[in-house]
């Protein structure tokens, strides 16, 4: 691997870690319009962030070492996801068969490490916290096999760079796979960046929530490292999910890049409008709901063995 | 094209089963009418004749339109509560469907080796049947019973166009005006039993003696 491909490699990296905090910003924004308030402005989670790395760390008497690197290890496990995630034309730094295995568990071991840190300070509400989001993400983890797995079994390609290049959007069952994936796509963001219908990003000290509660104890460069990697993640999954429409593979490079912001942005109004429009479930309705998703996968897995 | 929209047509049954709401399931009704019509407006195009326009339009107006709303005024009428009650988890529900669907995708697969028979319309046709049947047996509210009845019917009007031989007009009309006729009937019956219990329901069927 030459110089140049390497650097090309890192464009996408260094764009998601500048571009994640505003796309936050802007589902919040889009959220306060809908619901009639003027809002935070839009760079407000870039001055949070800057806030955060500013303050003091401090941690709990009953913590042990695991809170020390728990939230650092969650944050470079999320980072190293970026480094396998392609956007468009250009290769990413790692890209090689079977890299979808790593890429889940890559988020898997983040998740893992901010459960672990949420139970090491011994709260029994960071504790209950912990106890949801473990269970919660056995559901997640499917939806995701189904969906991304799906299109590898069909196209015979183990690495996500290549599964989203062999889509192929000039035949009529594209269309169906576009739906099926996207409403799949969009639970599992939903689900694992704990957005609104699975858990409210609003509430703290809510007996309700699930992923603000983990976060309790943490607060400065920590809590920074916590909210940095969410916002990340949200990031990873609207790419995640714009990368099914494929839009690179369009004739004119400028057009598909603007379908990809188009799909990005209309992404962010839909989660903003459906943080609107639903309330919250309720906490053993959401097992149903994230097996409905897993059902779409497999609908998927079913359809594309015998179309093909 | 077919394909795709019988795929849809799975999708929304998938809807059904973890939806919660009756109204949910009356704009279901509606969405399948307009699927089924879709599906059956292909013939037409292939070769043009007024002839196959007839049914695609009435089956779009039978429905799409009249019955949905027949059973919305039912609902109205009644003041049926607007969430139904199943007897069986939903969750349980799901995977039992999820696990029927794979059945009849994998046995469709196998069976289009010997037949003529198009895979995904015939499995999305009896999935439909499949799942209609559960919703008869795993809800209690009986305009619920009336909506799978209508689910079932949608699957073996599926059925029929997944099949390359086609039936006669006059038939597929028979048969539409046959549910209409038994939607209506049910909408009477379920009228008459919520005249004697408060909540039409099977657990208050059970209670009936001479």
């Amino acid at each position: 691997m030459d110089l140049s491909v390497s650097l090309q490699g890192l464009f996408p990296f260094v764009l998601i870690l500048l571009v994640s905090p505003f796309l936050v910003g802007l589902i919040n924004k889009q959220k306060a319009i809908l619901t009639g308030r003027i809002g935070a402005p839009v760079w407000q989670p870039y001055y949070d962030l800057a806030r955060l790395s500013r303050k003091e760390t401090i941690y709990a008497t009953s913590a042990s070492f695991i809170s020390r690197i728990a939230p650092v290890i969650s944050f470079s496990a999320i980072l190293f996801t970026l480094l396998i995630l392609p956007i468009g034309y250009v290769r990413p730094l790692f890209s090689f068969n079977g890299d979808i295995i790593v890429f889940a568990y890559l988020l898997g071991l983040a998740r893992f490490f901010q459960i672990l840190g949420a139970m090491d300070i011994g709260s029994s509400f960071e504790g209950m916290g912990a106890a949801r989001e473990a269970t919660f993400a056995v559901f997640a983890e499917p939806i995701f096999f189904f969906t991304l797995g799906s299109l590898a079994f069909i196209s015979g390609h183990t690495s996500i760079y290549d599964i989203y290049h062999s889509i192929q959007l000039d035949e009529p069952s594209a269309l169906v796979f576009i739906i099926v994936s996207s409403i799949s796509g969009f639970i599992l963001l939903v689900t694992e960046c704990s957005r609104m219908p699975i858990d409210d990003p609003n509430t703290h000290l809510e007996l309700t929530m699930i992923h603000e509660v983990m976060i309790l104890d943490n607060s400065g460069i920590d809590l920074f490292l916590y909210q940095y990697g969410s916002y990340i993640k949200i990031m990873v999954y609207a790419v995640f999910e714009a990368s099914f429409f494929n839009p690179f593979s369009m004739a004119n490079e400028w057009l598909g890049f603007s379908v990809f912001i188009v799909v990005i942005f209309l992404l962010t109004t839909v989660i903003a409008w459906v943080e609107t429009m639903i309330a919250r479930f309720k906490m053993k309705s959401i097992p149903q709901y994230l097996l409905f998703a897993t059902a779409i996968g497999i609908l998927n897995l079913l359809i594309y063995t015998f179309v093909r | 094209m077919e394909n795709v929209l019988s795929i849809l047509f799975c999708l929304t049954l998938l809807y059904l089963v973890v939806t919660s709401r009756i109204k949910t399931y009356v704009t279901i009704l509606r969405i399948q009418g307009v699927l089924l019509s879709l599906i059956m407006i292909f013939p037409f195009l292939h070769h043009l004749s007024v002839h196959l326009l007839i049914i695609p339009i009435v089956s779009l107006i039978v429905k799409a339109i009249i019955i949905p709303r027949f059973v919305n005024k039912i609902v109205i009428d009644l003041d049926v509560k607007r969430i139904v009650e199943p007897s069986i988890q939903p969750f349980n529900f799901l995977l039992l469907s999820v696990f029927s669907m794979s059945v009849l995708f994998v046995s469709a697969h196998v069976l289009s080796g010997f037949t003529t028979i198009e895979p995904i319309p015939f499995a999305s046709a009896f999935s439909a049947m499949i799942i209609g049947i559960f919703i008869i047996i795993f809800r209690k509210k009986l305009i619920i019973h009336v909506v799978g009845f209508l689910i079932l019917e949608n699957g073996i009007l599926l059925f029929g166009t997944s099949l390359s031989a086609e039936m006669p007009t006059i038939v597929e009309l028979g048969a539409l005006l046959d549910i209409f006729v038994v939607v209506f009937l049910m909408g009477i019956v379920i009228n008459r039993i919520s005249s004697t219990f408060a909540q039409p329901d099977v657990t208050a069927l059970g209670r009936l003696k001479d």
